[in-house]
């Protein structure tokens, strides 16, 4: 019978085998039995105790201030990438040779890359419960509500939860790369410096390489934690610090009364505005509350001034002095407003757009780097012997 | 960003002369001079040794060590274009610095591979192991280079174009007739492709094997076995034919890899996985989807009752002996009844009573209808339960041919030898310790398909 023939005869009889998607349960059981059986639940307890020890550094700072809130936001991105970095780099290639066999009986690559998903996924949203429960136990302090839900610990979750996932699948495909595990482990650390440094988190990156930190995970964290926790309204602590620190330092030199009032009453500068707004304690000669304002014009009113005007006043004082005079909870304020504009970022808006994009953007990692796993283990065929 | 004929010049210059100045290109065309003849005393063609990156791969295949060859021409290969891309970017930027970082890198393995292609060399050459000294230096490499290239007294042990195609003259031309029944095989050529470069791995094996038949694979290191049965159940796919029961292994793989079992050298199992869910996850994936549950669990069963791995169903598979993982091996490509069984040295690392038994139980698949083939190193202790055997061997040209193919007597008088492991013997190459006579056999058998 010639072979064409016999084969749209064999199409009409032909055996079936079990397809992909019940495929996928079998490997899910497979790897729910590994769990038990080779250990792969030590991902938990590491995970606690990764949470642990950052939840003791950020406990005081996260969401405080700026420099907190930027540093916590980096080493909790950090622990989640560890997390999931860990949970996977070695599932695929410990098992290269057997993946090879099964595919060869049947076995579809997207089913067993599809089970390893389901399996990730659950053990990265208990992972991330644990971090969460941690965080708590050490007092760590978050806002009450969240941009998508009434909790934020809620919304907090989702984005620890795809930091996690994320990595969990690029490290999948790393492990799908490398032929053995000392390979991969080998991989790891590169891929780990790689995500630290292009976090932007660290330091400021030149213009060419902006590119290379839209195409990581650990920017995506960043941006998120850093939005949920409102990173934008809070104080730049770094500013007061450094102005206390200065407190000290003498301020020497000569003005004319006149110099200070023309300043003070330039409308065109900001700048002098924003003195004028600033209140002047009472006592001494003063029985009310006056701003810096009030008291230039009554000066600039009164006719007698013209003599006060050309008086020099020589300047031999500290900068803690003229602190206490202008009130040191109003420069404070003053220098922790002004300090904070120049340190907000656009990337770290507390809106749910931006936390949505970073989302959607964590997601389609997930998606892209389970696509590459799968493209790449269906070549398993071509390993050398 | 563009690029002006000066620097294209100096890109030139880098990558013929290795750098600027005088010296540095003297020392450069010194050491091609040298490579020239060197080449040329492999069998090569000399002028490899003006071309950057391809020289070093060329060099490699006269010291026998290709796959570092293909290392070090890619790294400098790399080289090369960072090389170029740097005279692209501005000086002191950082895409210039990350060339430089980059070619850093890159030089710095290439000279790792490069030097244990020198090593091979020096093998190749027979000299002492000192030379590496001046074959290690970029300004010093000509001098090993010329002396060895020029002088007469250096002469490498071997050359890379061996006397090819004589063999080839000695082909079968014959095929093995298609029936409805048992396996052809009609293989013309198994070949790979190596950096550009062809290598022929089995060549003009052609047979008939019957139904019920159990059939010895035999050949020394090398030969091509696992490339044999490899491109026989379709896993390589070779030029050929192979027709199992009227079917086409190739066009008609996905139906036929159900068809058959293979059994590999290694226990490749999940080791923490329990005896009875491997073979149950085996049954699943390679049973019919509509066998029922409790056929299925009834199938388990008995193929773990023929294998005697029931007392251990419930153990780890790491907890069970070799022999055991051997059975259980087996019992995950027997669960599905193959028509087609291959075994890749399945009485590696047991001792001759387990051997014999293992055996015993294969024949018995034999038995019922099914064909098995079996890879050995210690075929005597159980050749009769064996029909027939396959002898691959090596010939000059280092391709897997076949050297025989028929029933354990005629294979006797065939090669003259009552043991199989003399068979080997005679087969192999004299630096293996063999007699080195499988030109010559593969000839007689050719006679004979002939005849």
């Amino acid at each position: 019978m010639p072979e064409k023939n016999r084969n749209r005869l064999l199409r009409g009889l032909r055996v079936r085998y079990r397809g992909r998607q019940s495929q996928i349960w079998i490997y899910l059981g497979k790897m729910l039995r590994m769990f038990l059986y080779q250990n792969d639940w030590k991902v938990l307890p590491m995970a606690a105790m990764v949470a642990g020890l950052v939840g003791l550094v950020i406990r005081r700072r996260f969401c405080y201030h700026m420099e907190g809130t930027m540093m916590s936001a980096l080493a909790i991105a950090c622990v989640c990438l560890w997390n999931g970095c860990f949970n996977s780099i070695q599932v695929i290639c410990r098992e290269r040779d057997v993946i090879k066999r099964e595919h060869r009986s049947g076995m579809h690559i997207s089913s067993y890359i599809a089970s390893h998903m389901i399996y990730q996924a659950l053990l990265c949203i208990l992972q991330t419960g644990i971090i969460l429960y941690v965080f708590e136990l050490v007092g760590v302090k978050y806002p009450k509500t969240g941009l998508f839900s009434r909790f934020f610990v809620v919304d907090f979750f989702i984005s620890l939860f795809l930091i996690t996932y994320a990595a969990d699948m690029m490290s999948l495909w790393i492990s799908s790369l490398c032929h053995t595990t000392t390979a991969a482990m080998t991989v790891m650390p590169v891929i780990l410096i790689i995500q630290l440094v292009f976090s932007g988190g660290m330091m400021s990156l030149p213009e060419q390489v902006q590119p290379v930190t839209e195409a990581v995970i650990s920017n995506y964290g960043l941006k998120v934690i850093a939005a949920q926790a409102d990173y934008n309204s809070q104080p730049l602590a770094s500013a007061w610090n450094t102005v206390e620190r200065m407190k000290n330092n003498e301020i020497k030199g000569s003005v004319t009364i006149g110099q200070i009032l023309d300043y003070l009453s330039d409308p065109d500068n900001p700048e002098a505005g924003e003195i004028r707004g600033l209140t002047v304690s009472e006592g001494g000669v003063l029985t009310q509350k006056l701003t810096v304002g009030d008291l230039v014009d009554l000066i600039n009113a009164d006719p007698a001034s013209g003599e006060l005007r050309d008086q020099t006043i020589k300047i031999d004082t500290t900068v803690g002095n003229v602190i206490n005079v202008l009130g040191e909870q109003d420069v404070r304020h003053y220098v922790e407003e002004q300090a904070k504009a120049t340190a907000q970022e656009k990337d770290y808006e507390h809106s749910r757009a931006n936390v949505g994009s970073c989302w959607f953007s964590l997601v389609l990692f997930v998606l892209l780097f389970a696509a590459l796993s799968t493209v790449t283990l269906e070549f398993i065929d071509y390993d050398k012997r | 960003m563009g690029i002006t004929w000066m620097e294209l010049l100096y890109i030139l210059r880098d990558s013929f002369l290795g750098g600027p100045g005088l010296f540095i290109a003297a020392v450069n065309l010194l050491y091609m001079a040298g490579l020239w003849r060197i080449l040329e005393k492999s069998d090569l063609r000399g002028w490899w040794a003006l071309i950057p990156c391809a020289k070093v791969y060329q060099l490699s295949r006269c010291a026998g060590r290709e796959p570092e060859g293909r290392v070090a021409s890619l790294a400098n290969f790399g080289c090369l274009v960072l090389n170029a891309l740097s005279y692209l970017v501005i000086d002191n930027s950082t895409g210039f610095y990350i060339c430089l970082v980059l070619i850093l890198t890159l030089r710095l393995i290439a000279f790792l591979y490069e030097l244990q292609i020198y090593g091979g060399l020096i093998e190749v050459y027979g000299v002492r192991r000192r030379w590496m000294w001046l074959w290690a230096s970029a300004y010093t490499s000509w001098i090993p280079a010329l002396l060895w290239g020029w002088k007469k007294e250096y002469q490498p042990a071997w050359k890379v174009e061996d006397m090819r195609r004589e063999m080839e003259a000695m082909a079968s031309t014959g095929t093995a007739a298609v029936m409805d029944t048992g396996l052809t095989v009609n293989l013309r050529e198994r070949s790979v492709k190596e950096f550009f470069q062809k290598r022929i791995l089995l060549w003009d094996i052609h047979m008939y094997i019957p139904q019920g038949h159990m059939v010895l694979l035999l050949g020394g290191s090398g030969a091509g076995k696992t490339t044999f049965v490899n491109a026989v159940n379709g896993y390589e796919k070779a030029n050929a034919e192979v027709i199992l029961n009227g079917s086409n292994m190739y066009t008609q793989y996905k139906r036929m890899q159900y068809e058959t079992g293979f059994v590999p050298q290694q226990e490749l199992m999940r080791n923490k996985d329990t005896v009875y869910y491997t073979l149950a996850d085996a049954a699943k994936l390679r049973l019919p989807k509509d066998v029922p549950a409790e056929v299925r669990k009834k199938r388990v069963e008995e193929v773990m009752d023929i294998f005697g791995l029931t007392p251990v169903k419930s153990s780890l598979v790491q907890k069970l002996s070799g022999g055991q993982k051997k059975r259980l091996s087996i019992a995950m490509e027997l669960i599905s009844n193959p028509s087609l069984f291959i075994l890749d040295e399945p009485d590696s690392g047991l001792d001759g009573v387990m051997a014999r038994e293992l055996m015993q139980q294969l024949r018995s698949v034999a038995d019922t209808g099914k064909i098995v083939i079996v890879i050995t190193h210690t075929p005597d202790r159980v050749i009769e339960y064996f029909d027939d055997v396959i002898v691959l061997a090596k010939d000059s040209a280092r391709t897997g041919r076949l050297a025989f193919y028929g029933s354990i007597q005629e294979a006797r008088s065939f090669f003259g030898c009552e043991r199989m492991e003399e068979i080997i013997k005679q087969v192999n190459r004299e630096e293996e310790g063999g007699a080195g006579r499988a030109d010559e056999f593969i000839a007689k058998y050719v006679e004979v398909q002939h005849a």
